[in-house]
């Protein structure tokens, strides 16, 4: 008998460097729709106060708060009363009445936000040195804010529409139930589109925050007073009342719900109020453009 | 539109290219603002390696800067970055090239990871690779424990890192650094200085350093490219640049104007390059650096001197340095 020495035991597993530092990347590049993503992802965090500190925070979350309210009110109301009697409360198209203050405050919050503070700075300079060029910055933008909006403009119509559905008082049938839903989708983006075409323009003038939100704030409602004190005491033509950015999308949120009403502008035929929706639009992208085109931009 | 091409399979510039191997070509590049003239004509080549980019305030250094970024278009000449015309491929060769500006202006309460990690997004990088490689490039140049910190609570020299991380972490074909010292006390500047050769030591990274400062781009570069008055004062290796006359032989002589004019025209005439700065001579030796040219000069002008009975007062021997060269192209 011989003794032979123990095999070596089998290497179970190789010894492996998890950690291996900055190297070179071979990896997939995602171009220049990354980039958009990535801008808007970063703004919606921003504008949100997501990975800041507490006091980023403070003031737009108690304002989508402030927009949710009359839902969650009008959610518990349907539910104590009686079927049948829900007659008084409000239609979806006049759901935006409530709210009003809650949607250009939560423009004047979000646009002075996403546009001055990137001048201020140097992030305009780190963007355009990125595959992002100005008109994709400025889209980048738009789609932020348009969704940010979407938050206060969408989100308590759709809590509403699914709880009334859940509590068997929503629209008869799924047919009904579609078109109820496409109209707060078109009524969300019209009311979300103006307001926030509005506050970039403004925002697009300006590198301090402060300024452009005071003016988004005095604009908006100051476009009501000041059009209504011209028709109603200066004998102007109510065709002015179309320059009155506050209302203007709330009249044609009750034409979307083939509702009447949308007071004080609503006397004007259908397609004059669109022309001025479209007209705002233009003049405010004309304006951003016009702004940024030349933007010297610190580098 | 996900780019899947791998970096491995793009095209390098490594000579192979259609661009010939150079990173940057410059040719009679013209730009102004409106009726102000910043570059008229300017010629230059950018290879792998680290090249300098000198110029005093206001030479047009971040123009130049700014038109290899594809962000203003040039009022005449033509510009190839990567193979293509930057103002009309922006995008394209913006998402290959790193960039750092000068400014230190960043927002205050973004984290430094945050912000590195965007960045590199915005060059391409997916998510999940971009937080790994945000979090090596912030370790690599040694804010690693410190890449949680808000921007507005770092000093100068810490933003400087920061803004360094940003420009590498997509891992870009070359780095365009603007001012990277500008604000850091020397020992910080000694230790970015270090931290961009070893980007190009460790990674190959190529690097362009813009710089008003002639001593760190004469001990960091391989190239140089020297602007001033809108136009290339100077292009080549340092050696290049330096000429045949890689050590000079400085004298101070007590002459009047027309006994002095009389010594240059004599030294002129025995073949040595004379330049004349007041009362003091600056003789070039030639490329060979021995001592026995040096030997020859002194004797040369010992000689001349004596022959028009004239003092010495001080006399001395020193290498030719990039200042030098910088300030000959300046006068």
């Amino acid at each position: 008998m011989t003794d032979q020495p123990p095999a070596p035991p089998e290497p179970q597993e190789r010894a492996r460097i998890y950690d291996q530092g900055f190297r070179r990347y071979h990896g997939s590049r995602t171009g220049v729709g990354g980039a958009v993503r990535s801008l808007v992802k970063h703004s919606l965090r921003q504008a949100l106060g997501i990975g800041r500190s507490a006091r980023y925070k403070l003031v737009p979350l108690p304002i989508i708060f402030m927009a949710f309210v009359p839902a969650i009110g009008l959610i518990a109301l349907a539910a104590l009363i009686p079927v049948g009697t829900e007659d008084f409360l409000p239609t979806y198209a006049e759901y935006y009445a409530l709210v009003v203050a809650a949607l250009y405050l939560f423009a004047g919050l979000v646009c002075p936000e996403l546009l001055c503070d990137d001048r201020r700075t140097g992030m305009l300079g780190v963007y355009l040195a990125s595959p992002l060029d100005r008109p994709r910055y400025l889209l980048g933008k738009a789609l932020s804010v348009m969704l940010l909006l979407l938050v206060v403009t969408l989100g308590p119509p759709l809590l509403t529409l699914i709880a009334f559905t859940l509590q068997n008082e929503g629209p008869d049938g799924f047919g009904q139930w579609i078109t109820v839903f496409l109209r707060i989708l078109a009524s969300s983006a019209v009311v979300g589109a103006i307001y926030g075409a509005v506050g970039l323009a403004i925002s697009a003038s300006t590198d301090r925050r402060v300024v452009a939100t005071a003016t988004i704030l005095s604009v908006i409602p100051g476009s009501a007073i000041v059009t209504d004190i011209l028709v109603n005491d200066g004998g102007m033509p109510p065709v002015l009342r179309l320059a009155n950015v506050m209302f203007l999308p709330r009249a044609l949120v009750h034409r979307i719900h083939a509702e009447s009403g949308g007071w004080p502008l609503g006397d004007n035929p259908t397609w004059t109020l669109w022309l001025a929706f479209f007209g705002w639009l233009a003049l405010s992208t004309t304006w951003i453009w016009f702004s940024y085109r030349d933007l010297v931009v610190q580098r | 539109m996900p780019d899947p091409t791998p970096t491995a399979q793009r095209p390098r510039t490594n000579g192979t290219d259609e661009s010939g191997g150079s990173l940057v070509r410059a040719e009679s590049l013209v730009k102004r603002y409106g009726s102000v003239p910043v570059l008229d004509d300017v010629t230059f080549t950018i290879s792998e390696g680290i090249t300098g980019l000198l110029g005093a305030n206001g030479a047009g250094k971040t123009t130049v800067l700014g038109l290899i970024l594809g962000l203003h278009r040039p009022n005449g000449g033509r510009l190839e970055v990567l193979g293509r015309d930057p103002w009309h491929a922006g995008p394209e060769v913006r998402a290959r090239v790193g960039y750092a500006p000068e400014h230190h202006t960043l927002p205050p309460d973004l984290r430094a990871a945050e912000f590195v990690r965007h960045v590199a997004e915005l060059h391409g990088i997916p998510p999940e690779d971009a937080k790994t490689r945000s979090s090596d490039a912030l370790w690599l140049v040694e804010l690693g424990e410190e890449r949680f910190r808000p921007m507005g609570t770092m000093s100068t020299g810490q933003r400087q890192r920061v803004k360094l991380a940003q420009a590498i972490a997509h891992d870009p074909e070359f780095v365009l650094l603007d001012e990277p010292t500008d604000g850091l006390d020397p020992t910080q500047r000694e230790v970015m200085l270090e931290l961009i050769r070893s980007l190009h030591r460790d990674f190959g990274m190529n690097i362009v350093l813009s710089s008003h400062l002639i001593d760190e781009v004469e001990r960091v570069c391989d190239r140089v490219v020297i602007i001033g008055g809108g136009r290339t004062m100077a292009e080549g290796t340092v050696a290049e640049l330096r000429g045949t006359a890689a050590e000079t032989v400085t004298a101070e002589i007590d002459a009047d104007a027309d006994r002095m004019a009389a010594l240059v025209a004599a030294l002129r005439a025995s073949g040595l390059t004379v330049r004349v700065d007041g009362r003091r001579l600056v003789l070039s030796v030639d490329h060979d650096e021995s001592d026995a040219a040096i030997k020859a000069t002194l004797d040369e002008l010992r000689d001349r001197c004596l022959d028009h009975d004239l003092g010495v007062i001080r006399l001395g021997r020193r290498r030719l340095s990039l200042e030098d060269v910088f300030l000959e192209h300046l006068r």
